[in-house]
């Protein structure tokens, strides 16, 4: 029998060994292809959202246009409702990010990446020639795919017929959900962002012009 | 060669600083209409329109088109209601900002924010014609037949990082204004359009009432 403290102590250790390990790899091994979520990537030829940001006690309201360039890159363009520029992003189709303008408030690397991160996962970008591994939990499908720290979760139901989630997630657990809702010509009319490790939500409401 | 390359930089520096709009002439007594324009202002006490606001991202090549009503009181009362395509308004009292998007509702200080404070600060100096007699910008005016120009170019850094400039046009026959043009140094702008104007109407304190 061993003493107490270090039975403690292996335990302790088992808990630790298990809540660092993926929270994929719990998960069966599953056989989906992950061409399904091609019909979920969002057409943004352009779109114009009413948009409200609530971080850490702080509200920030305004119009976000999302608009396709002809060089394939996405463009965002977020200002408030009076014409104020927040910010100005490019996504290139070769996955750089660049920032062509941001006020001096919000201009924090952390803040970069994190905007960035959140929009790449919805903007879904060549998915179909990332290396990706399927997973299945609870009658859903889980296509994950690596990023350069953590994963990028699109959670399908078991036909692949609907996108129930998108998850950023680190090797111990979920960062960010976000959910798209209501397609209309491949554009959807909701689109919600919610980190799960402080309070940061991001909502969009199209906006008919 | 050197010195055609300098002649051409004079000339080139010379046109800029002369630039000037289409249909406008510089105006020939800036002190003169600096005082019609205090006078005219002096009398008008409150303002109701409807507003039109062109926001122009000039990379993406979009226009954001948005309308609503205005409310202006003396001294420095403003209330802005978008209603198409969102729902939003503003209500702008001394020195407090009232803003109102869908249900949520939000009190600030233009003390404490420093973008509420331009805006207010813009808006006011606008209806009360004390733009140009503000040492923030610097101010030259053109005219054509019905309006004149008002072209403020920012010289404080806070508002050049802001703006290149904002044209304020005026209606010449009562000096109430008529469009205001603020320009990014991105090449984007937004104009706001003011229709169907009303001078010195009856308006009801409770309107620009901030809890």
């Amino acid at each position: 029998m061993l003493p107490l403290p270090m039975r403690y102590f292996l335990l302790s250790s088992c808990l630790f060994i298990i809540s660092c390990s993926p929270a994929y790899k719990k998960m069966q091994v599953g056989a989906g292809n992950a061409a399904v979520l091609a019909k979920f990537k969002p057409n943004f030829t352009v779109a114009l959202y009413n948009t409200k940001v609530d971080v850490v006690g702080n509200h920030l309201s305004g119009l976000l246009i999302i608009k396709k360039m002809p060089d394939s890159s996405t463009r965002m363009v977020f200002s408030n409702e009076i014409g104020f520029k927040f910010f100005d992003f490019e996504f290139a189709p070769n996955g750089d990010f660049k920032v062509y303008s941001i006020i001096k408030q919000m201009n924090k690397k952390s803040v970069l990446k994190t905007l960035r991160k959140d929009f790449e996962l919805i903007l879904m970008e060549h998915l179909e020639n990332k290396e990706v591994s399927v997973r299945t939990k609870d009658g859903l499908m889980y296509y994950i795919f690596p990023q350069q720290k953590g994963y990028n979760f699109y959670i399908t139901d078991s036909t692949g017929d609907n996108l129930i989630r998108m998850e950023r997630a680190s090797k111990r657990k979920t960062v960010v959900e976000a959910t798209m809702h209501n397609y209309i010509n491949g554009i959807p009319d909701t689109i919600d962002i919610q980190h799960k490790t402080f309070n940061f939500t991001i909502g969009l409401k199209r906006i008919e012009r | 060669m050197r010195k055609i390359f300098l002649i051409l930089i004079i000339v080139a520096t010379a046109a800029t600083s002369n630039a000037q709009y289409a249909g406008y002439t510089a105006i020939a007594d800036f002190a003169k209409f600096k005082l019609a324009f205090a006078a005219a202002t002096q009398k008008t006490t409150s303002i109701k329109s409807d507003f039109t606001q062109e926001k122009n991202l000039s990379m993406l090549s979009e226009k954001i088109v948005s309308k609503g009503k205005f409310w202006y009181k003396k001294e420095s009362q403003v209330r802005m209601e978008y209603t198409q395509p969102f729902l939003y308004l503003m209500i702008l009292n001394k020195d407090k900002v009232f803003v109102k998007d869908g249900q949520k509702e939000n009190k600030v200080s233009t003390k404490s924010n420093k973008m509420f404070k331009q805006i207010n600060q813009i808006m006011i100096d606008c209806m009360q014609g004390t733009a140009l007699n503000n040492p923030n910008f610097q101010t030259r005016v053109f005219e054509n037949k019905n309006t004149s120009l008002v072209e403020l170019t920012p010289v404080t850094k806070g508002l050049k990082e802001l703006f290149k400039l904002i044209n304020v046009v005026v209606d010449k026959k009562d000096f109430s204004v008529t469009s205001i043009q603020m320009q990014e140094q991105s090449g984007d702008n937004t104009i706001l359009r003011f229709t169907n104007k009303e001078l010195n109407a009856t308006i009801a304190d409770a309107l620009f009432f901030i809890k």
